[in-house]
């Protein structure tokens, strides 16, 4: 899933310095399951802040609460009120959602306050590591089913590197050589015969290389007769 | 300046922590009394979020009590309620408010200074930090 | 809210009045909204007053308290007994020890120990107007059986001491050995599964080739160490290597035992965790002392790093050596190796004398019981740890040294880690006696100030599954974390973990414990 950090507690206090109420809203989603911006790093946040202006001498409100997942437009709707209630909202989710705040209510001002982040899985309660860059063209069946893009720091499809020393990775000497882990999985598969088989250089056009990207399912779009009320006209 | 009353909230767990706590007072061992006591079934209960809005409601300081960690009661409840002392001292330190305000202290019920010590150790921390409005009054 | 509180004020005879001031907690008492009956006694403990205080609670409808005394293991029970009979449910009563959170320590603080008395009872009314009542409930045990795993010394000690209590045994038995105990016997026997908790588990045992259900009350786990093999280079020189017990049960059956005999703490001298067990020490000396009684003649060496044995068992190493044994010590520089080229000869070096020695050997033993294979089996049926050599983890010591996280599930003998003969029998008449115990009561009691999940808000992030040490948590039908009630142990550790809040603790709420804390500091802001 997504997984995000917090900003440190001083570059959020010195985003929001200016401002005298703040409305801050996480996500019951990714962020909270990977620790960083569910209701209880909210309520963390907010009392800290409050408590850094006890210390500084600064006036200011606060309001804290979640949504089920902030990148839904129908979710920020529910608490519209609680949004334009503020001077900024400081938005606790990933950066999906507080674009989608900013996207909704362009004149106000919606700050991010977690660092987005990785595809990560958790590796055991606690650690998350990142598996997969979303290179839009996933080949892990030829991998025995381990990204290479994402695991190997070189990225290469046709690995290892010359650098690859007892199977750790030159680039971060703590980290297991993606290719090593590749070659062992094949080898448990009995399809050691991919290894040998040159991939061609990637197209990295599915990628973010290419620009933004956008997925769609045709069948899944509204027709205008379908659309309700405003979104026909918009 | 008049010297300021420390005002200390202790979160002290119910088996090892308040036996503590008692065995202290019934051997007759004196402590400040700005400490008050606020008693949970375990140090594992205690929310990052209760410490930081103790903070926030006033107090000067915040120490949880609980098991010895390889004596716990509920077998893992005091490495837990240490895991949360430690993550609000890491947000303290970034917002620039002295970590030590926040502290975590094992015990076993049959040590009658731990809790005196814990309690001075704290009134140390409040007497050298003073009070977190400078300012003196809360605004 | 509604609520009708009465507050009594314990004087624990002259204590309290001594340093407070009684009457203006009465007054603060008095003043304080839902406040409807406000009593000061001279000593709980001494039930004079108690009609009193249950007319008043019957008289103006009382339905909590709040209690100024001491602690509640110290006070008579009379008061509570009286308040349920009189219909106030037990959680709504509230108890703050004043004697021992403010008068006892602040003696020489008069005025600091009245205000911060004053806040705490400022506190309970804020707290009891905030708490609901809650109900334990009782289930009933659906069978008295009280599985036992394994029929080794600590089993069968196991077997004996539950049966008496009542409970029907039921011992599985992994080998065909033939087993005299009471109960039901099944040898060929391993537990593969289980279901529920502890006075209902629906265990999933195989019983020779067939696959059967079996429901259980209690499990007790006594599934022993298992033989080893020696380590390291040591065991590519000696092939023919007897671990310490099969030597003890060769020489009880008397049979002629090659000379010379040296036996070694340990099946991993030169091994990374130079981990000797209590057991090695023990076992060793009554296995070399029988063996030089029965031939004198035979040379005897014990090598060892250190020598524990048990309290009097010391007595053994003065009798050993009295009887001609020798002791060589070893540290991890010196340890015994065996020469492939040179088999029958064991090198080590005398860490006393410094001097390497070579002793010409005609039987090595070894002293070892590692963790059964099966413990990883029985650990993820029954969902309880373990420990890191592989034994079974117990739970916290004060719940007993046989019991595990899980209620009704005990683990004894050397199941846990390598123990003495004596030890594990022991430990298996405490498993057993316990077991049965707790089966005979028929009926298991939860409930009350236990975790409870707001489905809504839950993330199913798992957290509270991972950090339960009690298994409590699971994700239930609807995908969103449940608690088992029986499970649950009320620590509230899932409840302070939880990212998404969704989970409370009844009894111990986020809003009561704040609300409690904010009154304590004085409630400004």
């Amino acid at each position: 899933m997504i997984v995000a950090k917090r900003k440190p507690v001083n570059e959020i206090a010195e985003m929001l310095a200016p401002f005298k109420k703040v409305t801050v809203i996480g996500c019951r989603s990714c962020v909270a399951i990977c620790l960083a911006g569910g209701e209880k790093e909210v309520k963390m946040l907010v009392s800290t802040l409050k408590v850094k202006n006890k210390k500084e001498g600064r006036r200011q409100e606060f309001q804290g609460f979640v949504v089920e997942r902030q990148c839904e437009r129908e979710w920020i709707k529910e608490v519209e009120e609680k949004v334009l209630d503020s001077e900024v909202t400081l938005s606790m989710a990933c950066s999906l959602g507080a674009q989608t705040i900013g996207d909704m209510y362009p004149e106000h001002l919606t700050f991010p306050g977690l660092n987005t982040g990785i595809f990560g899985v958790p590796e055991e309660q606690g650690v998350w590591s990142e598996k997969c860059v979303g290179c839009g063209n996933c080949i892990i069946h030829t991998t025995g089913g381990i990204c290479p893009i994402s695991r190997c720091a070189k990225s290469m499809l046709n690995g290892p590197c010359g650098g690859s020393a007892d199977r750790k990775c030159e680039v971060n000497l703590e980290v297991e050589c993606a290719w090593a882990a590749i070659y062992d999985r094949l080898k448990i598969q009995n399809r050691l015969d991919l290894i040998e088989k040159v991939m061609p250089a990637k197209d990295w056009s599915t990628g973010h290389s290419g620009g933004r990207r956008v997925y769609t399912r045709e069948d899944a779009k509204l027709t205008p007769h379908q659309k309700k009320g405003r979104e026909v006209v918009q | 300046m008049a010297e300021h009353m420390p005002r200390i909230v202790c979160f002290c767990c119910e088996k090892h922590g308040i036996d503590a706590a008692v065995l202290a007072a019934r051997s007759g061992k004196q402590y400040d009394a700005s400490v008050r006591i606020v008693t949970v079934p375990c140090s594992g209960r205690v929310d990052g979020i209760h410490l930081l809005q103790a903070l926030d409601d006033g107090a000067d300081a915040v120490f949880v009590v609980g098991c010895l960690e390889k004596n716990c009661y509920y077998d893992t409840g005091s490495i837990e309620g240490r895991k949360r002392v430690n993550y609000v001292k890491s947000m303290l330190s970034e917002a620039g408010i002295e970590k030590e305000r926040v502290e975590m202290f094992n015990t076993a019920s049959t040590n009658a200074w731990a809790f005196p010590e814990a309690v001075s150790k704290m009134v140390e921390v409040v007497r050298r930090l003073g009070p977190i409005g400078k300012g003196g009054e809360q605004q | 809210m509604k609520a009708a509180i009465q507050v009594v004020l314990c004087k624990c005879c002259t204590e309290m009045p001594a340093l407070l001031d009684m009457a203006m907690l009465e007054k603060i008492a008095s003043e304080t909204p839902m406040v409807m009956s406000v009593k000061t006694v001279d000593a709980i403990c001494d039930g004079k007053n108690l009609s009193e205080i249950i007319r008043e609670v019957k008289e103006r409808e009382i339905d909590r308290a709040v209690v100024l005394a001491c602690q509640k293991k110290d006070i008579s029970p009379a008061l509570f007994k009286a308040y349920t009979r009189a219909g106030i449910n037990e959680f709504m009563i509230e108890l703050v020890d004043i004697r021992d959170q403010v008068v006892l320590p602040h003696q020489d603080d008069r005025a600091q120990a009245q205000a911060k008395a004053e806040a705490k009872l400022e506190a309970a009314l804020a707290r009891v107007v905030m708490l609901a009542p809650l109900v334990r409930s009782v289930e009933e045990m659906k069978t008295r059986n009280v599985v036992i795993v394994g029929a080794g010394f600590a089993g069968m000690a196991a077997a004996q001491a539950a049966a008496k209590t009542g409970a029907h045994t039921i011992l599985l038995e992994s080998s065909g050995k033939t087993v005299k105990a009471p109960g039901v016997i099944l040898t060929h026997s391993k537990v593969l599964g289980a279901k529920g908790y502890g006075g209902n588990f629906q265990l999933s045992i195989k019983a020779g080739e067939k696959v059967e259900e079996l429901g259980a009350a209690a499990v007790v786990i006594a599934s022993g160490g298992g033989w080893t093999k020696l380590k390291g280079p040591l065991a590519k020189a000696c092939k023919e290597a007897v671990p310490l017990y099969e030597l003890y049960l060769s020489i009880k059956s008397g049979n002629q035992i090659k000379g010379p005999v040296i036996v070694v703490d340990t099946p991993d001298p030169a091994g990374k965790t130079l981990r000797v067990q209590d057991y090695a020490w023990d076992e060793s000396l009554e296995t070399v002392i029988d063996l030089k009684r029965r031939s004198p003649e035979t040379l005897i060496y014990v090598v060892f790093q250190e020598m524990r044995a048990f309290g009097l068992s010391e007595l053994a190493y003065k009798d050993a050596a009295e009887l001609g044994v020798k002791f060589i010590r070893y540290d991890k520089a010196g340890a015994p190796r065996i020469d492939p080229n040179l088999p029958g000869v064991l090198t080590v070096k005398d860490f006393s004398q410094g001097e390497k020695l070579s002793i010409k050997f005609g039987t090595l033993a070894f002293a070892s019981i590692p963790a059964n294979p099966d413990n990883m089996t029985i650990a993820d049926a029954l969902r309880i740890p373990m420990t890191a050599e592989g034994g079974i983890r117990r739970g916290s010591v004060q719940r007993g040294p046989v019991s595990t996280p899980r209620p009704g599930v005990y683990v004894c003998g050397s199941a846990m880690f390598p123990k003495p003969r004596e030890v594990a029998q022991a430990e298996g008449q405490a498993a057993g006696a316990m077991a049965g115990e707790y089966v005979m009561k028929g009926s298991i009691e939860f409930g009350g100030s236990v975790a409870q999940v707001t489905a809504e808000k839950c993330s199913a992030c798992l957290t509270c599954v991972r950090t339960c040490p009690y298994e409590a948590p699971f994700i239930g039908t609807a995908s969103k974390a449940e608690i088992k009630t029986q499970l649950c142990q009320g620590c509230g550790m899932c409840v302070g973990i939880c990212p998404s809040k969704a989970i409370e603790l009844h009894h111990y709420t986020d809003d009561q414990i704040a609300e409690e804390t904010r009154v304590l500091l004085g409630g400004d802001l």
